[in-house]
């Protein structure tokens, strides 16, 4: 298993050998290279096809700026499409296959659309989907969907497990090349609490990829000792793997850290955490990227970024060929010759822009051979390297709308306009381009940091020399006559962009939706400079005029899981429990979610087929003999203070300044425009002391608002408001047996009726001295009562209720029965408090007190609210007993068309009643009160519903109240 | 009246190690709020001071005797924390306040975990939004950890207290447990 392209040098580990496979072969690499560098060192140069024309592509870059080598990695439900193998970290037993061809990657098939690529100009689709009509759907949007997006997904579960995180530091330094090292050991000299993040695996940036020394050393060496230097520092804290990929608002980066992505399995824990870093000051050292020229052909396999050339050399060992020639427009180029050479990589020519040579076509169709220059020359190469010149990392500086700047002396856009507040930009992203200039930018900018944040004064700036910088901008082969490609990714070419422009696509922003220049998961970082560059010629203005596209984040692809996090299935959100779920666990219960809250919703028992089975043999059980109900999720709010009792009277629309000690109100709550939104009961326990108890789904609500009166309506109030609801376990227990149960349940209290009587309340002790609170208020409409004990004691009471029970044939009931005995009773809930609901629609008008001002009150006397033929609450039987209403269907008067101008209000509830033996309901009808005994169309398009039925009281049993009062 | 007597049970009964870390539920603890009633502050500062011989805590920092810890939950009230097993903390409380304060059993609103271990910090930092490496011992704070608000206290290096409502606590204690696990 030869490495035919590897050299001498590099700082991969040759004593650790790697074992991978690409396309199902096995190769082999070293520790510390990455899978471009690996698939290069074994001589493969062709990697991919290209988005639209399935065109041969190799590996163009060494960074994640990579717009061609994207490739899956792993196998089954973990195989992850679209990854740039110049980030993947080789390990041993890593899986990588080629994407987007049909057949091999040496003969794809789809390689046929290279032919007919006359045909799919920018905008294609556009104009030729149009017709007809009828085949988009069916036709070209399959086609499209086949053909789009590159690799494929597995169509699993991911099995990896992600996770979040949350940081905080002085100064957060974003890239550790020379001048994020340089700021980070200053500032974390000064005494800052440093963060020093990079995506790469190995801190030094170019530095790594260079021949550069700094302080004496070469310069990896000196990026290794000074990370070593600073890791040890107990102030900072080194993140290599870790890609910061957006500013946002108040100082908050957030960064993706690949925790296991370099190891064959993740051993359940995180494969990558998404963190929220938090931070005084942000210093970008994110570099620069290389960018290309635009030439006949200047895709294939073998045409690589000059930098990309020298990174694979000098860091990695590996030549990326044998024979290799380099087109530049500066500097920086002729710096590759010279290092390739320096390793005995044997150099064909320098093709150099300023001297007026360039690149006019190439060769080979699945590797480059010739490369043809103007004047008819032409030259051997298995490489081209190739430097447009550099463009600084300003991504990040544009997070919050900022737009760069234009600077001709370095052919590149320099951060501009208002950077996100904090941020400071160092170094090449900043413009300093050579690396003397560099680390001196960084550590300036890291002093004044320091002095602003109160640190002390850094250490020496480390010394270089700066390199030999003179660039040209140079964009693209006028003499080409074969296609030149703008962005490699998206199969963008010079002819696109100017097709763009001459089709009236000005703006930037317009180029880029209508060729999709920049987009996908390199954003352009190699394209982007090109294309504005072109798009300026063709309407013959310049770059700065021309302006550019700003960046959002991600400045790199994140998966969609790094996103979720841990928030997946279960652990989407957290689950509530109530006191007694343990032992409703092991006695049949159902459970539903009810908000966070996990409720019983009825107890199956042996030889029952399904759900109203239980909930038919819960509330009849019930209404005969006595049943319990856990009921603790209802919000509970104690509330305290000299003013209690005037806060509760302008909270509630009801009166409450009177309710005496040991009494309980049923209150109802309005909004400020005088709609309902919540109900419950208030007990009073002492002169200045309550307790509130709110619907279930409207207890944060409730509470939230209560807060708001108490701090900024009200003040002046003595009045303080607690949460109890986790608290108290509490208990319903309904039934012409309950007070007989509840007789052998309360310590020292007379539950006869003269002595406790229907909304009474008592604070008191159960089972021979556990403290618990005693309310006799009822939903179900039965002589009930309510018992609350602290929650520690929930699971003994709920067995012990059970236990006292069986004397008296109890049973415990779930939500359901809840809601069927409601419904029965004629009780509001959630259905019927949907948000437009008055307290006249509800027949509980009169509540509002006109005596006293209270919130809504006022509102709630507005004329359209208080109109004789409003909706009202009603009940609705069948005609048919042997029908089942439908929740939802309108009503109508019979022999009128069904349309919303005849519509005469909605059925809210629904269910089958036990104690009456057909199904029920409640509803809002026009004019409801007045029409007690008429029959109405009941009617449901949607279920297909279309029957009669009786408009009837909504107090379904016992509307004087007797079983409640008794 | 039936012969059954109610026994009380821990909320979650965790005790546990991941690695070097160790997570207990404290259901040794009794926890009353105490509202400041408006005009009270004085009155109720000075019984904290003579009968518990408390400061009243800052929003961001406890006092502790030793034994009770005060922690500010908002601008008029505050956590009393203290060893008490049996279910009569508040009027217990509220007898050595003498009207000072207006008191509520938090009890058995709130699950405590003491965690403690070399990786804790580690482990808060992927459910914590607060910067807790700047704490000092004492040191408290109120934020949400996985959707579930929470109280969090520095009691030493490595150890810390945490309040999360008792409902929720086996969701709290599957956060805190997962974070060990991901970081060990």
């Amino acid at each position: 298993m030869s490495q035919p392209n590897r050299i001498d040098g590099g700082q991969v580990n040759r004593d650790r050998r790697l074992k991978f496979s690409w396309n199902g072969i096995f190769h082999t690499g070293y520790e510390g290279d990455t899978l471009a560098s690996a698939l290069l060192a074994n001589g493969q140069r062709l990697v991919g096809r290209s988005f639209k024309y399935h065109r041969p592509r190799g590996i163009f870059s060494a960074g994640s700026e990579e717009p061609n080598a994207l490739v899956q990695l792993r196998t089954g439900a973990a195989q992850e499409p679209n990854t740039r193998a110049t980030t993947v970290e080789l390990f041993d037993g890593l899986k990588a296959t080629s994407q987007n061809h049909r057949g091999s990657l040496e003969h794809d098939l789809m390689a046929v659309n290279d032919l007919v690529s006359p045909f799919l100009s920018a905008g294609f689709y556009y104009k030729t989907f149009m017709w007809p009509k009828a085949f988009w759907e069916k036709l070209y949007e399959p086609i499209i969907r086949a053909s789009a997006g590159l690799g494929k997904l597995s169509m699993q579960e991911d099995p990896d497990v992600y996770d979040h995180g949350y940081l905080h530091c002085d100064l957060l330094v974003i890239g550790a090349g020379p001048a994020g090292l340089t700021a980070a050991k200053a500032a974390a000299e000064a005494g800052l609490r440093v963060i020093l993040a990079d995506e790469d695996f190995a801190p030094g940036g170019r530095l790594n990829a260079e021949t550069y020394e700094v302080n004496g050393q070469p310069g990896a060496e000196w990026a290794a000792a000074t990370a070593a230097e600073i890791f040890a520092m107990p102030n900072v804290r080194l993140m290599t793997r870790t890609t910061v990929y957006g500013a946002y608002d108040h100082g908050i980066y957030g960064a993706l850290e690949r925790k296991t992505d370099h190891l064959a399995t993740s051993d359940g824990k995180p494969r990558q955490v998404l963190w929220r870093v938090y931070t005084k000051r942000a210093m970008l050292t994110a570099g620069a990227t290389e960018r290309s020229m635009a030439f006949g052909n200047n895709d294939r396999p073998g045409i690589m970024l000059a930098g990309a050339v020298r990174a694979y050399v000098n860091r990695f060992g590996v030549t990326p060929g044998q024979k290799v020639a380099v087109f530049t427009n500066n500097d920086d180029g002729l710096r590759t010759a010279t290092d390739l050479e320096a390793k005995g990589v044997v150099v064909t020519r320098v093709i150099d822009a300023r001297k007026g040579d360039v690149v006019v076509n190439t060769v080979g169709r699945k590797g480059l051979h010739t490369v043809y220059l103007n004047n008819d020359r032409h030259v051997e190469a298995d490489c081209l390297a190739v430097s447009g010149g550099w463009s600084p990392n300003v991504h990040l500086t544009c997070h919050h709308r900022g737009r760069p700047t234009w600077n001709a002396d370095i052919a590149g856009f320099v951060p501009g306009g208002d950077l996100p507040p904090g941020m400071v930009v160092a170094g090449a992203a900043n413009g300093a381009m050579t690396l003397a200039a560099a680390i001196t930018d960084a550590h300036e900018n890291a002093s004044r940091v320091a002095t602003d944040l109160g640190g002390t004064t850094p250490g020496e700036a480390p010394r270089a020399s700066d390199e030999a910088f003179d660039t040209a901008p140079f964009w693209h082969v006028g003499e080409s006559k074969t296609r030149a490609f703008v962005d490699l990714q998206n199969d963008v070419t010079t002819k696109d962009v100017k097709q763009s422009h001459q089709e009236g696509f000005r703006s930037v922003e317009h180029l880029k939706r209508y060729t999709t220049l920049g987009m996908a998961t390199d954003q352009g970082k190699t394209a982007n400079i090109l294309g504005l560059a072109l798009m300026a010629e063709a309407g013959g203005k310049s770059i700065e005029d021309t302006g550019t596209t700003i960046f959002r984040p991600p400045y790199n692809p994140v998966a969609i899981g790094a996103f979720a996090g841990r928030a997946r299935g279960k652990d989407f959100r957290p689950t509530r429990l109530t006191p007694s779920h343990k032992w409703a666990s092991e006695n049949g219960a159902d459970f539903v979610e009810t908000g966070m809250w996990l409720r019983a919703q009825w107890f199956k028992k042996p030889g029952e087929k399904g759900w109203r089975d239980s909930v038919d043999r819960e509330a009849a059980q019930t209404r005969k003999s006595v049943g319990i109900c856990d009921v603790t999720t209802l919000g509970k709010i104690d509330i305290q203070g000299r003013d209690a009792a005037e806060f509760l009277n302008r909270l509630y629309a009801n009166a409450f300044l009177k309710l005496p000690v040991g009494k309980v109100r049923y209150g109802l709550m309005l909004r400020e425009d005088g709609i309902c939104y919540d109900d419950g009961t208030t007990a009073r326990l002492a002169e200045n002391h309550f307790v509130m108890t709110t619907t279930t789904a409207n207890a944060v609500l409730v509470f939230r608002n209560m807060e708001f009166a108490r701090q900024c309506l009200w003040p002046d109030l003595d009045v303080h408001l607690i949460s109890t609801t986790d608290g108290w376990a509490q208990f319903a227990v309904a039934g012409p047996k309950s007070r007989s149960l509840m007789s052998k349940v309360v310590d020292d209290v007379d539950l006869s009726n003269e002595a406790f009587p229907f909304m009474a309340c008592a604070e008191c002790t159960v089972f021979g001295g556990t403290p618990a609170r005693l309310f006799r208020i009822s939903f179900s409409g039965e002589l009930a009562y309510e018992v609350a004990v602290p929650a520690r004691f929930g699971d003994a009471m709920i067995r012990a209720l059970m236990d006292v029970g069986k004397e008296f044939d109890a049973v415990p009931y779930g939500t359901e029965a809840l809601g069927v005995m409601r419904i029965e009773k004629g009780h509001a809930a959630g259905n019927e408090l949907n948000g437009q609901t008055t307290a006249q629609m509800l027949g509980l008008g009169g509540m509002v007190s006109k005596k006293k001002d209270s919130i809504g009150s006022k509102l709630s006397e507005r004329d359209a609210m208080n109109r004789d033929d409003n909706l009202a609450l009603v009940g609705l039987k069948p005609i048919d007993r042997a029908i089942h209403l439908t929740a939802g269907a309108h009503f109508l008067t019979p022999g009128d068309r069904a349309d919303m101008a005849h519509d005469q209000g909605w059925m809210t509830s629904v269910a089958y009643s036990p104690e009456l033996g057909h199904s029920i309901g409640l509803g809002f009808l026009k004019r409801g009160k007045d029409r007690i005994g008429e029959q109405v169309r009941a009617y449901s398009p949607v279920r297909d519903q279309d029957i009669l039925v009786e408009v009837c009281s909504p107090h379904h049993i016992d509307p004087e109240g007797k079983r409640q009062r008794g | 009246m039936a012969d059954i007597t109610l026994t009380a049970a821990p909320i979650l009964g965790a005790d546990m190690q991941i690695g070097a870390n160790h997570i207990k539920e404290r259901d040794d603890l009794a926890v009353v709020s105490i509202a400041t009633p408006l005009g009270g502050d004085d009155a109720l500062a000075a019984a904290l001071k003579s009968r518990w011989s408390l400061e009243m805590p800052s929003p961001t920092a406890t006092t502790t005797n030793g034994e009770a810890r005060a922690i500010r939950t908002g601008q008029d009230q505050i956590m009393l924390v203290f060893p008490h097993a049996t279910p009569d903390a508040e009027p217990l409380v509220q007898s050595k306040l003498n009207g000072a304060g207006y008191t509520t059993d938090q009890t058995d609103s709130w699950v405590i975990l003491d965690i403690s271990g070399p990786q804790t910090l580690l482990a808060l930092e992927r459910i914590c939004p607060i910067d807790l490496a700047s704490f000092d011992i004492g040191d408290a704070g109120r934020t949400v950890m996985e959707h579930m608000g929470a109280v969090v206290i520095k009691l030493g290096d490595d150890r810390f207290s945490l309040m999360s409502a008792s409902s929720s606590a086996q969701s709290f204690l599957h956060a805190v447990e997962t974070s060990y696990i991901y970081v060990t």
